[in-house]
Parts: C-alpha cells; structure tokens; sequence
C-alpha cells in the first residue's frame, strides 16, 4: 500500500491494575492512566461531532474510572468497555499515538 | 549418498515466485522420505488454487532429480491454506479462515458475477469456500448462484444453502420478494453482524462476500467488526468506475484493510468471428488503479453474452464454458486472488499482530 506508514501497536496489555500500557512498532512505549483515557473518549456523546468540543464533564467521572474490557476493532482501533459502562469510543492508532504527548 | 539433508538442500532452490522464499524454509516439503536412492516427498501448498502449482512441483521433481545417484522422484501435491492470523481466536466466525469482501465503488461493473464465479472457481480448485451476499439493497446472488431454497435453521442459526459446493447465504433470503430494503444504518450493520455470526459457516478457507457498491455502513460494519483479510476491488475501464472505485479503496486504507488486487470486469469485447477485440468502455481502468495504489490486477474479465446469460440462469459461467475466454478470466482472477491471500497472510504473520492482553 502506497499511504504513508502509520503508527501501529504490536502489544496493549496493562500497566497496574487500572492504567494502560501500549508498546508501538516504531519502538515507543507509554502507559495511559485510565481516567484520562475515559475523558479522551472520542465518541460522539463525549465529542461534539462537528465543532470538537468536550461535552464529557470531568466532574461525574469517578476518579477510579478504568477499563473493564478492550476489544480489537478491525485492524486500525480498539473500543475500550469502562467500568462505568461507558463503550462507544472507538480509539483509532492515529488518536492513541497522537495522545502521548499529553501524558 | 542421497539422504534427507541432500534433498532438501537440493530443494531449497525452488522459490514459490509469489510468495518470493524457498519451498524448505516455507515449510511446504513435508513427509519426505528417502529409501535406497528413491526420494518421494509430499509439496504442501497454501492454497489448492495456486497458480504455479504444477510449475513448482516440476522444478521440485527437476531439482531432486538431479542429485547424483537419485533413480526415482515421487512428489504428491496437498494444500492447506492458511488463516490470516487476525482471525485465529477470534469468537465471531470461528472456522472461517479468511474473509475477503469483493467492492466496488460505482454499482453495475458486475461485482455479484465477479463474486460469485470467484466462489465457485476457487471451490472447484478443491478449496472450501462460502459466499455471503451483503449488497443488502440488491442482492443478486440466489438468482446468479441458483439458490432457490429458503435457508433453514438448525441449531439457533441459520444454515446456509449449498450451491454448486458453495455454502451460499443473501440478505434476500431473508426480505420478502417484492419489498424494498429501506433501512437507516444501525439496522444495516445489525443485519451484517446477523449474516456472519449467526449462519453456520463451518470450517472455511476463503469467505466471499459481495458488498454493495459505494463506502457505506455495511462497509464500515465489516471493517470495524471483522479483521479482513483483504477486499478485492472491482471496476470496469472507463473513469466514471474508475474514480467511484478509487474511494472505496481509500475507505478501506482508511479503516486499514488491505487491497488484495483490482479486477476489471467488462473489460474488452472479443469477437467470435473475427477475434479482433473492441473496447467498448475503454481501456487501462484497473492498470490506472493498480499502479496509483500498489496493488496487482488480478485480471482482466471480457464482456460476454455467455457471462450475462449463466449468471440470470444460475449457473456462474465457470461450471459450465470452463474453456470460454471469460471463464478462463475468472479462474486466473480466482488463483491470482489466491496467491494474493497467501502472501498477505504470510506478510500478516510477521508484523501485523497487535496483542491485546487487558
């Protein structure tokens, strides 16, 4: 395929109890901490589709948010199934990639 | 002395040209055996649709044979295809080796003839191969495969219809003849994930399936829901097809499945009297698309009354005029689509994992 190389992970696995651990190909390594990954949740109830902005409110988010479950979505994302109940994100490689350089 | 290790040495000579590695280290030389100067081995292809299978069992038998002292070369020819490793583990369709959904952009290039007769030329190569028509607006493959029945259910799913040895199952199966598929998205991607998991497959190497045309939410359905092993695109040569079918390999660079190939379909008119060929849709659509997206042309199919006249008649032209030049378009179609999945599945293995451990 001729589009330009993009990231992508070789392992998603845990980093403690809660937090997310992500090994990439090109060598990065980084652990997301679960609540911020809940408030990054790029869904269309967490993100207004057309303007980008947050409509998640930090405040009713329990500060011990954390994964219950992720599931491989094709071969370009994860959709992540919180212990709040909360799956619709879906994660592309592109968005958890970019999102290192907030942690 | 002719022994075990001389052999395959001698072997590692033969290069499989698609998958571009020696026959050894692929591991297709199996059961080898050598007794008093005889040598018989066992090539286990990656697919019992392998364009090249005669030439490599030649080159084997060649290589073996001219060890010194070999008297007799015995080589059985067995395939066994391979999964794509995304799907090994996977709950939803659990024996389905490979998922290949065939698209195209613009409707009306022929894409359910294309898919059906890929189904039953890569059956009659001896594959095990099921069809599932997801072009839920308007499904042609009951009338193009003949399948009349109605499917039944058989222990909480449905179990597909048999056609000429092709497991077959169509969204049409289930709307009654006369309605009108007129559905928002959420119902769309409901019904795709239906016709997957709840349809007893069995034990598969290859599942076609005949989308819609165009990048809609049955596309994005299969996409997010399965891992593909790659789609096949199907055009015809003029640009108005051409262009449509450009965007639907973008969606699927997008969503990050791989093209396998491109098949231009209608592509030239041969004349029977004369021979001379006239292209009535012009020429070099798929070649265009091929070279621009790095990925082969699978083959070039010719608009044939024939064609027409076995798909309404339900018998897709491969099972009946083998010889006819479209036939023999669709078989090369078939085994370069084949050839393709082997080396995608072989490439998949050595990089394309992603381990989820959470």
């Amino acid at each position: 395929m001729s589009a330009p190389e993009s990231p992508r992970p070789i392992e998603i696995g845990r980093a403690n109890e809660h937090d997310v651990k992500i090994r990439w190909k090109d060598g990065a390594e980084a652990v997301y901490p679960a609540r911020l990954l809940r408030l990054e949740c790029p869904c269309a109830n967490c993100v207004d589709e057309l303007t980008g902005r947050k409509l998640i409110q930090e405040g009713v988010i329990a500060e011990d948010v954390h994964p219950a479950g992720i599931d491989p979505v094709g071969r370009y994302a994860i959709q992540i199934y919180w212990s709040d109940g909360h799956h619709t994100g879906i994660y592309t490689w592109e968005r958890l990639y970019d999102l290192m350089q907030k942690l | 002395m002719v022994n075990q290790e001389t052999v395959q040495d001698a072997l590692r000579v033969v290069i499989d040209p698609d998958l571009r590695r020696d026959i050894v280290s692929l591991g297709f030389v199996q059961n080898l055996k050598v007794h008093a100067n005889r040598v018989a081995f066992t090539l286990k292809l990656t697919t019992p649709a392998c364009p090249v299978k005669d030439e490599l069992r030649k080159q084997a038998e060649d290589a073996v044979r001219a060890i010194p002292g070999v008297e007799a070369v015995e080589v059985d020819l067995t395939a066994e295809v391979r999964p794509n490793p995304g799907a090994i583990g996977r709950a939803m369709l659990p024996g389905v080796k490979n998922i290949i959904p065939v698209a195209s952009g613009k409707g009306g290039v022929g894409k359910s003839t294309v898919s059906a007769n890929l189904a039953v030329a890569l059956r009659q190569a001896g594959a095990d191969v099921g069809l599932l028509d997801a072009d839920v607006y308007g499904p042609s493959i009951p009338m193009i495969m003949g399948a009349t029945e109605r499917p039944m259910p058989s222990g909480g799913k449905i179990q597909p219809v048999v056609s000429h040895g092709v497991p077959v199952i169509s969204s049409g199966f289930f709307v009654q003849p006369g309605q009108a598929v007129v559905w928002r998205g959420p119902m769309l991607a409901k019904m795709v994930e239906q016709l997957l998991a709840g349809v007893n497959w069995g034990e598969l190497d290859y599942l076609v399936i005949d989308l819609p045309p165009g990048t809609g939410d049955v596309q994005l359905t299969l996409c997010q829901r399965i891992p593909l092993t790659g789609a096949v695109i199907v055009t015809t040569p003029q640009p108005v097809a051409v262009n449509i079918a450009e965007k639907a390999v973008a969606m699927f660079n997008q969503l990050k499945t791989p093209v396998l190939g491109v098949i231009e379909n209608m592509s030239y008119w041969e004349s029977t009297k004369t021979g001379e060929r006239e292209f009535i849709f012009g020429a070099g659509g798929a070649d265009h698309i091929s070279q621009k997206w790095d990925f082969p042309v699978l083959g070039k199919v010719p608009l044939a009354t024939t064609v027409r006249e076995t798909s309404d008649g339900g018998r897709p032209i491969v099972l009946d005029e083998p010889e006819s030049p479209a036939a023999v378009a669709f078989t090369e179609c078939a085994q370069n689509l084949a050839a393709q999945v082997s080396i995608h599945n072989l490439k998949s293995e050595a990089d394309d994992l992603v381990k989820i451990t959470f």
